[in-house]
């Protein structure tokens, strides 16, 4: 669906983990279009302070009491300007939003085990997909369908007070993996080591940092899996007129320079050159 | 009612307000979010006449009120232009200004002709100002060779000629003079100005192509005087680009000397700020008293004594 540019309304803004916040929006025209894996620009209401918008996944499309579509959830971690001020952002506030963008996860009609591998702030984007996975939401406009019998979520983060949203996961339906650098949740190391460990699933989709990414990519093709990556680099616009996002991806005759934004963010591992 | 139609030389456009080239992609991009039909033209993304990969990432870096940026002109070349971008381009309702880039005067010339055989443009610009290719196309520092490629791509092609300037230089009226020299229809002021970020922890510098084009708010003022300094000329008409963001920004480009503006980097942050502004133009050029926006161009005065 086109992307539509909207003045959202804050609605809340909680804090769910370490410098990790859960903003809510209200936003009916865009949340009403978005589906899983697919991300929104968000600008501070500022003349020229950031510039630039910045790229967030859905986290979650919002409800009315009578199940109408009003808004998105967007769960961030403080990094720099544009997220110190959503930080400080009140029910109330206004920032600008552009989107839906970006081509989303891949639709799957049936599965039988998924699995969902988060490193970081890499979690935000499963959890929408997990809702559409197990069929308890429907996005687009398209009704709830059960298409997948299992979603693991195998989340790995520094420390357990960067953790946020688990409780949101298993609400979901979801059984959560965790992983910790220094073993103060889950399982210590990192969230690849499990994911080698325990070989879980028909098909990997992985967001986090790119060496991690690289990691999952390299054990998927290695076991023949199929996986997917949702890829974040830096962007200008999230419309694909800049092209600034590139990243290399295959063609027949060797690599191409393709825009994240508009080609992306989810690309086939296979399909990676990192 | 307020007639906000402009020309330049034989370029007539039923609004100023163009989408700068490199910042609206292949107007595709921004279908169902632009109504592409208030738009005074588009112009889309620089084509060469082989196909280029860009320069390696990062390409782009945020900087006080502005960005740097050195896409390193990524395209898949001339011909994919015609066969695949064209036939979308030209069903849209808004006048398309194809722009092109080669990698010396014949190659211009060829490029020129090209276009000129395809069926609906309304002009072409020449991008003589990339500053980030290597060995680059900035022919626009060089009066000879700019009224060179002026004068051939003119003799070339039947459409409107517009040679995109850069700022990049001493003095650019003397390059404004020598593209009217070659018969250029309008002269764009300018790409973007020659910058660097520096990441001083790393020791090393951020864009991946070491340099890259200053635009955004930050340059408006120097887009600005630079758009007064050739409009002053009389030579040849004007078409005012650089950090124009606000119906404000584009009536003192306007009244400084500009025919038409063109809006870049504000697409970027703020995608529908094209076709609010021309909204906002009618109040703007009513608050002025005139009913023809054209009849503030250059009208801004100073004050002797």
């Amino acid at each position: 669906m086109t992307a539509v540019q909207e003045s959202a309304r804050v609605l809340a803004n909680d804090r769910l983990g370490r410098d990790t916040y859960r903003i809510r929006l209200e936003c009916p025209e865009l949340a009403s279009r978005i589906r899983p894996g697919q991300f929104v620009m968000v600008r501070a209401d500022r003349p020229n302070d950031p510039l630039l918008g910045r790229p967030f996944a859905l986290y979650d499309t919002v409800l009315d009491g009578q199940g109408a579509v009003v808004g998105i959830d967007i769960v961030y971690l403080v990094v720099g300007k544009t997220t110190g001020l959503l930080a400080q952002s009140a029910a109330g506030d206004r920032i600008g939003l552009w989107g839906p963008l970006g081509n989303g996860f891949r639709p799957i009609e049936s599965a039988g085990h998924i699995a969902l591998i988060a490193g970081g702030i890499g979690q935000t984007p499963f959890l929408a997909y997990a809702r559409e996975l197990l069929g308890t939401r429907g996005f687009a406009g398209s009704d709830p369908k059960k298409r997948a019998e299992r979603v693991t979520v195998y989340y790995g983060v520094r420390s357990a007070e960067y953790a946020a949203g688990v409780s949101d996961f298993e609400a979901a339906g979801c059984t959560v993996r965790l992983t910790s650098n220094d073993g103060t949740i889950g399982v210590k190391g990192f969230v690849t080591d499990l994911v080698a460990s325990e070989l879980p699933a028909d098909r990997w989709i992985a967001c986090g940092p790119e060496p991690m990414l690289h990691a999952v990519s390299d054990l998927a093709n290695r076991l023949g899996i199929p996986c997917d990556v949702s890829l974040e680099t830096p962007m200008a616009c999230g419309l694909g007129i800049c092209f600034s996002c590139v990243t290399k991806i295959r063609t027949p005759d060797g690599w191409d320079y393709k825009r994240v934004c508009v080609d992306g963010p989810v690309f086939d591992a296979c399909n990676v050159v990192w | 009612m307020v007639d906000l139609s402009v020309s330049l030389g034989r370029l007539r456009l039923p609004n100023p307000i163009l989408v700068a080239s490199g910042t609206f992609g292949y107007a595709r991009e921004m279908a169902g979010l632009v109504d592409f039909a208030r738009l005074g033209g588009i112009i889309p993304k620089t084509v060469t006449q082989k196909p280029r990969i860009g320069n390696p990432p990062p390409r782009t870096h945020e900087t006080a009120a502005g960005m740097l940026n050195a896409i390193g002109l990524d395209n898949d070349g001339l011909e994919h232009f015609c066969t695949h971008h064209l036939p979308y381009l030209r069903t849209l309702p808004a006048p398309i200004i194809a722009n092109i880039a080669g990698s010396d005067a014949d190659e211009f010339v060829a490029m020129a002709a090209r276009v000129g055989r395809e069926s609906g443009l309304a002009a072409v610009e020449l991008n003589l100002s990339c500053p980030n290719v290597a060995h680059g196309t900035d022919y626009a520092t060089d009066p000879a060779v700019t009224t060179r490629i002026v004068r051939g791509c003119r003799d070339a092609c039947p459409y409107p000629i517009i040679a995109k300037l850069t700022p990049n230089v001493t003095d650019i009226r003397v390059i404004a003079r020598a593209a009217a020299d070659g018969g250029a229809d309008a002269v764009s002021c300018v790409n973007t100005f020659v910058g660097m970020a520096i990441d001083w922890k790393r020791r090393k510098p951020i864009l991946g192509n070491i340099t890259g084009g200053l635009s955004g708010p930050a340059i408006k003022p120097l887009a600005l005087r630079a758009v007064w300094q050739v409009a002053g000329l009389g030579a040849v008409p004007v078409v005012g680009v650089g950090g124009i963001a606000t119906v404000d920004d584009v009536m003192e480009f306007i009244v400084a000397g500009a025919t038409a503006v063109q809006l870049g980097t504000v697409n970027f942050y703020d995608p529908t700020a094209a076709t609010r502004i021309v909204g906002e133009l009618e109040s703007a050029a009513g608050h002025l008293g005139v009913s023809r926006i054209a009849d503030v161009i250059g009208s801004a005065r100073v004050q002797p004594g």
